[in-house]
């Protein structure tokens, strides 16, 4: 990318690009330099740290509005789209099922899995981590969590990438494939819940289908909306944390020997790069009132974007975010969001990310990228087409 | 020195209880609860990293 004409015209692309560049920072630092950019009278970007916070901070401005994500849903995904004060009502119920004391529970049975998902390749001494770790994982642990079968996970990961990645370059061509997958997601819990009233169990789900608001159930449309937006906002993200995180330890011997040699490094490492890599780089929301920014007037009804990965690292904000430090403290990083949306399942992507670092560096603490790569990001959400990794075989 | 909560600001984040778990603890919703007015002779770094970590700016050190 042309860092210097980024600058003088912010496309659309340069949104797109915040993901895929091999460094997203320079851009980040680019876009910086001015407080809001408009992009083709489409939406407009916050770049500094402040003003991310601030719009994270009222949601009756930056709102999101369903217009803000549209993927193919045909009713709001919650509790993503939904604002305060219906949102409280949701994320009272989802809260504590995602609240870090439960997610702690779930640490030798994630440790189980990411030793399994590990059992395919560690004898071989290489693998494409990104297809063989990063990809299965997250999807592994969600079947697992809401008592589905396993046998369902090429389904899950083919549902994931119709909406996340379906081909086609413009949201035009992209269409057809998200609403059809939508339609496959939607169908496959309404007959999900159907048998689970037949045979109930005990699990996420279940737990989902049972909680009260004033004592008030659910509705199944409800259920539904719920289990959608789990698995486009639960899957994705921790596969490009996992793909960020191994990309950056794979390329950075010295971060890689500190998390290798020392069990306590893994948790601040992971909120540092996590911070670092900004695997989701922007969050948009629908501005529910007029207001100006730096000058710039925005209308009520258009689309913002708040640049996460260009608020993580402002650097007038707080000094040195411009470099990696493994065991920086503080680090109040908005990698999750903020605000009433913070990420849900934020606990729930710190345990799986805990534990995947954990066992992996227990039986390969030594690999390196296959020499030759080049690595390729991917844009949207910022995660790796391929991550070839050789290591000495390991048991 | 004395730690002070703004419940309203926090969103749950957990990045205070899980540095210094003996200082903060979390609710049923994953929210902050301060487990000390006074801050232990002692454990003046680890509520200082409790609080400058929050993203919300939920926490603050008085005195």
């Amino acid at each position: 990318m042309e860092v210097q004409d980024e600058l003088e015209s912010p496309t659309i692309h340069t949104v797109v690009d915040l993901a895929s560049a091999d460094d997203p920072r320079a851009v980040s630092a680019m876009l910086r330099q001015q407080r809001v950019h408009t992009i083709e009278n489409m939406f407009h970007l916050l770049t500094h740290r402040e003003d991310v916070e601030a719009a994270l901070r009222k949601p009756a401005v930056f709102t999101s509005a369903p217009e803000a994500v549209q993927l193919g849903n045909i009713r709001p995904l919650i509790p993503l789209s939904v604002d305060p004060p219906k949102h409280v009502k949701y994320r009272r119920i989802l809260d504590p099922l995602f609240a870090p004391k439960h997610m702690a529970a779930l640490d030798g049975e994630v440790a189980e899995l990411v030793n399994q998902t590990m059992d395919h390749f560690a004898s071989k001494g290489s693998c494409d981590f990104h297809e063989d770790f990063a990809v299965p994982l997250p999807c592994t642990v969600f079947l697992r969590l809401m008592g589905l079968p396993l046998a369902d996970l090429d389904m899950f990961l083919e549902m994931k990438d119709g909406i996340i990645r379906p081909s086609g370059v413009t949201m035009e061509d992209q269409a057809p494939t998200r609403r059809k997958t939508a339609d496959d997601i939607y169908a496959y819990f309404e007959k999900t819940l159907v048998e689970r009233r037949r045979a109930p169990t005990e699990d996420l789900l279940a737990q989902i289908m049972r909680s009260e608001v004033d004592g008030v159930t659910l509705t199944d449309e409800e259920i539904l909306d719920i289990c959608f937006l789990f698995i486009i906002a639960g899957l994705d993200t921790v596969t490009d944390s996992l793909d960020c995180i191994f990309g950056h330890l794979s390329q950075n011997p010295a971060h890689r020997l500190q998390v290798a040699g020392d069990e306590t490094v893994i948790a601040p490492a992971i909120e540092e790069l996590l911070r670092w890599e900004s695997p989701v780089p922007a969050v948009p929301r629908v501005l529910g009132e007029d207001i100006e920014i730096d000058g710039c007037p925005m209308r009520a009804g258009e689309h913002v974007m708040l640049l996460i990965g260009a608020a993580n690292t402002d650097v007038a904000a707080h000094p040195g975010v411009d470099s990696v430090d493994l065991l920086r403290n503080p680090n109040p990083h908005l990698a999750f969001g903020g605000g009433v949306h913070r990420c849900l399942g934020s606990h729930l992507a710190r345990l799986e990310l805990r534990v995947a670092l954990r066992e992996w560096h227990k039986r390969i603490p030594e690999y390196e990228l296959v020499p030759g790569t080049v690595l390729e990001y991917t844009e949207g959400l910022r995660s790796l087409h391929h991550l070839p990794l050789q290591f000495t075989a390991a048991t | 020195m004395r730690i002070v909560l703004d419940a309203d600001r926090c969103q749950g984040h957990g990045r205070c209880y899980a540095l210094a778990p003996d200082l903060f603890d979390a609710d049923d919703y994953g929210h902050c609860v301060l487990l000390v007015d006074e801050v232990p002779d002692g454990r003046q770094d680890d509520a200082r990293s409790g609080v400058e970590n929050c993203p919300e700016q939920a926490l603050a050190l008085e005195g």
